[in-house]
């Protein structure tokens, strides 16, 4: 039988050691199927969104009190964006756990980073847009992180607000940004970066001659595991978003009414929490751009130290101090995320 | 594989039944388009069995959300309640501006007896200047009686911060005695309910088994004000409340408390039959205490020997007399009735003149405001009564008018 289209997106056939779950975690597909989702309720709920600040909380409240289905549409939007933040996370760290960034993958693992970096400034854009009491301060406070940097931002922060102080144009701009500029980004270095992932050899595995098992499985199997794991992706997104609805709080009232409760989002938490260390540049700007670098530069610290052979599983030897360095990073992040959810006020 | 995918099926189904369900049980939203605003309002959802406020604020016209604020269109109850003004009640001294202000409400011209708040919120119930003076200076705080400060600053008045008073007696006051004010919390014994603000008077006071009256009205009984009034005595000597010791069972003796004077009207009728809108939520000046507002006499109606009391012809169709009588409907006054006048100028609208034969003495008639009872009463002139007109005060009546209990 000849391959469909869906079958052709597929390579003929793959190593079966490397298919399985506990190696991948499914984590790229799964990142591409909520990227779909995401993308698809985007569209639905930007029927009802009205991008002013006047309207923009109260269309949200409309789209999820009196649309019909509204609630679900706008929940799945949520919910699918969140786990995408998780699930690319997820992804980065299966790649930096197996070694997975070595030639010839460098290009695309700076890719699939700034994949990361557009995912999160996708989450935060969007964020914002409800231009409710509850995200108030996440704006106030981020924008004026970009004031922060020396000579470039005062107007960087003119480009991005619009204005001296976060108002019409800053919304405008932000939705602007959320359904055009980073969504073409995200759809033309996503593309680039599925397309590495074919032209670079699939999964990174040792070279064929050195793996221990040669067996390799079709493209319908492979074909046959992703459409379970949608399934079971969709019914977990339901199921979230008929459990858990996403945030919402009354719209903006009169200046200075911000409510305490403020947040940034939580995968900002973490900045959040190093703001209160001290000056707002360095801890809020220099400090996360560090933490970038770093991990940008985890397919050039000393390569030659991990060998093609070791991949294909987890923990490869070779790759010992990039695994800590990440190791520490990551657990810095948690750590810094569970102080500001402790430091919550209820 | 098979069973894998059987499994996961079922169960997006299962799924997918309960967001039908979750969609079928929301609420039908019932919208509202009031015409002051013209945004639309989705409170009558959950609140469709409440009853219009007043006849002055029709829920068409108003809606909810200009007095009370909310998220008009949150279906959800706690994102709906979040940015209630005041709570449950907007009329809050905090709030009242935002709730119930504006030219053609609450805060207009006095021209066009539009300026309640600027009134309520500078009389002596609202600042309780009066009573902040008196016990400053009976604890040496300050050398005369003149007031100096209120529970908040305002045209002159400097806030009063127990705390910063030297005298333990003053901060005493502070901490046993400001239940009364508009803004005050009241006791918690359930006698004193009542709610803060215009709503003091003019809501009935909130219940505490859920069955809270959603009502404004002018039409005030006795006891809304002795909710506050006649419970009882603050004393200086021990700078405490001392509850009024007796335990009515009727009107009479419930209306005042035991130490009080009184005759028959003032207590069969209701306090805001005779006290007027000025003296009661003062006239917008910073008086030093409630005698000087309150000058509502015996002879305002009666009149003495020597005079009738004054009167005044409804002639304009706009007329504030006119403007009472619509939102109290207990008289069917109209254009060309002749009513009774305060010394200020202020209309009884419920005390009309009955049309006289030749010039016999007049007659009138009174419509108690909250009852809708009809009385009737002539003057003093042209009686036995032989009480010098010099001599006015309540307490001259008293003497031979006092009621016996």
């Amino acid at each position: 039988m000849r391959p469909s289209f869906y079958q052709h997106l597929h390579p003929p056939t793959i190593p079966s050691a490397q298919a399985r779950l506990r190696y991948t975690l499914g984590a790229g597909g799964m990142a591409v199927f909520l990227t779909l989702v995401v993308g698809l309720t985007g569209i639905l709920v930007t029927f009802y969104y009205v991008p002013t600040p006047e309207q923009a909380a109260k269309s949200i409240q409309e789209l999820t009190f009196l649309a019909p289905f509204g609630w679900l549409m706008r929940n799945l939007h949520y919910w699918s964006a969140q786990l995408l933040v998780l699930v690319v996370l997820l992804h980065l760290l299966r790649v930096v756990f197996t070694g997975a960034y070595l030639p010839p993958r460098r290009l695309n693992y700076l890719l699939g980073l700034s994949l990361l970096v557009i995912c999160l400034f996708m989450d935060f854009t969007g964020y914002v847009l409800r231009w409710d009491e509850g995200v108030h301060w996440a704006l106030v406070a981020g924008t004026n992180l970009v004031k922060s940097i020396p000579l470039i931002g005062p107007g960087l922060y003119t480009f991005l607000v619009g204005s001296s102080q976060p108002g019409a144009t800053t919304l405008i701009r932000f939705y602007a940004w959320h359904l055009f500029g980073l969504t073409i980004l995200l759809i033309g270095i996503g593309g680039w970066h599925l397309f590495r992932v074919r032209r670079d050899g699939g999964i990174a595995v040792p070279p064929p001659e050195l793996r221990p098992d040669a067996a390799r499985i079709p493209r319908s199997e492979l074909v046959r595991r992703e459409g379970l794991a949608m399934l079971w992706a969709t019914l977990v997104l339901v199921g979230l978003s008929i459990a858990i609805p996403a945030p919402l709080a009354p719209s903006i009232q009169e200046a200075g009414t911000s409510a305490s409760e403020s947040l940034a989002p939580w995968f900002f938490l973490w900045v959040q929490e190093l703001l209160k260390l001290g000056d707002p540049f360095t801890f809020g700007v220099l400090i996360p751009l560090g933490v970038l670098l770093l991990l940008a530069l985890v397919p050039y610290f000393s390569p030659r130290r991990l060998s093609p052979v070791e991949l294909g599983r987890w923990f490869p030897a070779g790759g010992r101090n990039i695994q800590i360095l990440v190791g520490v990073l990551s657990g810095a992040i948690l750590l810094l995320t569970l102080l500001a959810l402790l430091a919550l006020p209820h | 594989m098979r069973r894998h995918l059987l499994l996961v099926s079922l169960l997006l189904l299962a799924i997918a039944g309960l967001a039908l369900w979750r969609q079928s049980r929301l609420p039908r939203a019932i919208a509202i388009t009031p015409t002051l605003t013209g945004q639309v309002e989705y409170c009558l959802t959950c609140h469709a069995d409440l009853p219009e406020i007043s006849q002055s604020h029709p829920v068409q016209t108003f809606g909810c959300v200009l007095c009370h604020g909310g998220e008009p269109l949150a279906l959800d109850a706690d994102l709906a309640h979040s940015t209630l003004r005041g709570g449950s009640n907007p009329s809050d001294l905090s709030v009242v501006e935002a709730s119930c202000g504006g030219e053609k409400c609450h805060s207009g011209t006095p021209q066009v007896f539009r300026d309640h708040i600027q009134r309520v919120t500078t009389s002596v119930q609202a600042t309780y200047a009066g009573a902040i003076a008196q016990v400053r200076y009976a604890f040496g705080a300050q050398p005369d009686l003149t007031a100096r400060m209120g529970i908040y600053a305002i045209d002159g008045l400097t806030a009063f911060d127990p705390v910063q008073e030297i005298s333990p007696a003053i901060q005493a006051f502070g901490l046993n005695c400001l239940f009364c004010h508009l803004s005050a919390q009241p006791m918690p014994s359930q006698e004193y309910d009542r709610w803060g603000g215009c709503a003091a008077c003019h809501s009935p006071a909130p219940s505490r088994d859920d069955t809270t009256v959603h009502k404004l009205t002018t039409a005030l009984p006795y006891t809304q004000c002795n909710k506050c009034h006649n419970r009882g005595n603050y004393s200086l000597a021990d700078v405490q409340f001392h509850p009024r010791p007796d335990a009515p069972v009727d009107r009479l003796h419930d209306y005042y408390q035991p130490i009080a004077e009184f005759t028959r009207c003032e207590w069969t009728l209701d306090c805001a039959d005779c006290h007027t809108r000025q003296e009661a939520m003062g006239d917008g000046h910073i008086y030093n205490n409630k005698k000087e507002i309150q000058y509502i006499r015996c002879r305002t109606c009666h009149g003495t020997l020597n005079s009738l009391p004054l009167t005044t012809t409804v002639s304009d169709p706009n007329d504030l007399a006119l403007r009472m009588a619509f939102l109290d409907p207990v008289i069917d006054l109209k254009v060309g009735d002749t009513i009774l006048v305060t010394d200020k100028g202020e209309p009884l609208w419920n005390i009309r003149v009955m049309p006289g034969i030749g010039n016999a003495t007049p007659t009138y008639e009174l419509f108690s405001k909250a009852a809708g009872q009809r009385f009737t009463f002539r003057p003093v002139m042209g009686s036995a009564c032989q009480q010098d007109p010099d001599q006015q005060e309540a307490r001259y009546c008293h003497e031979c008018h006092a009621t016996q209990r």
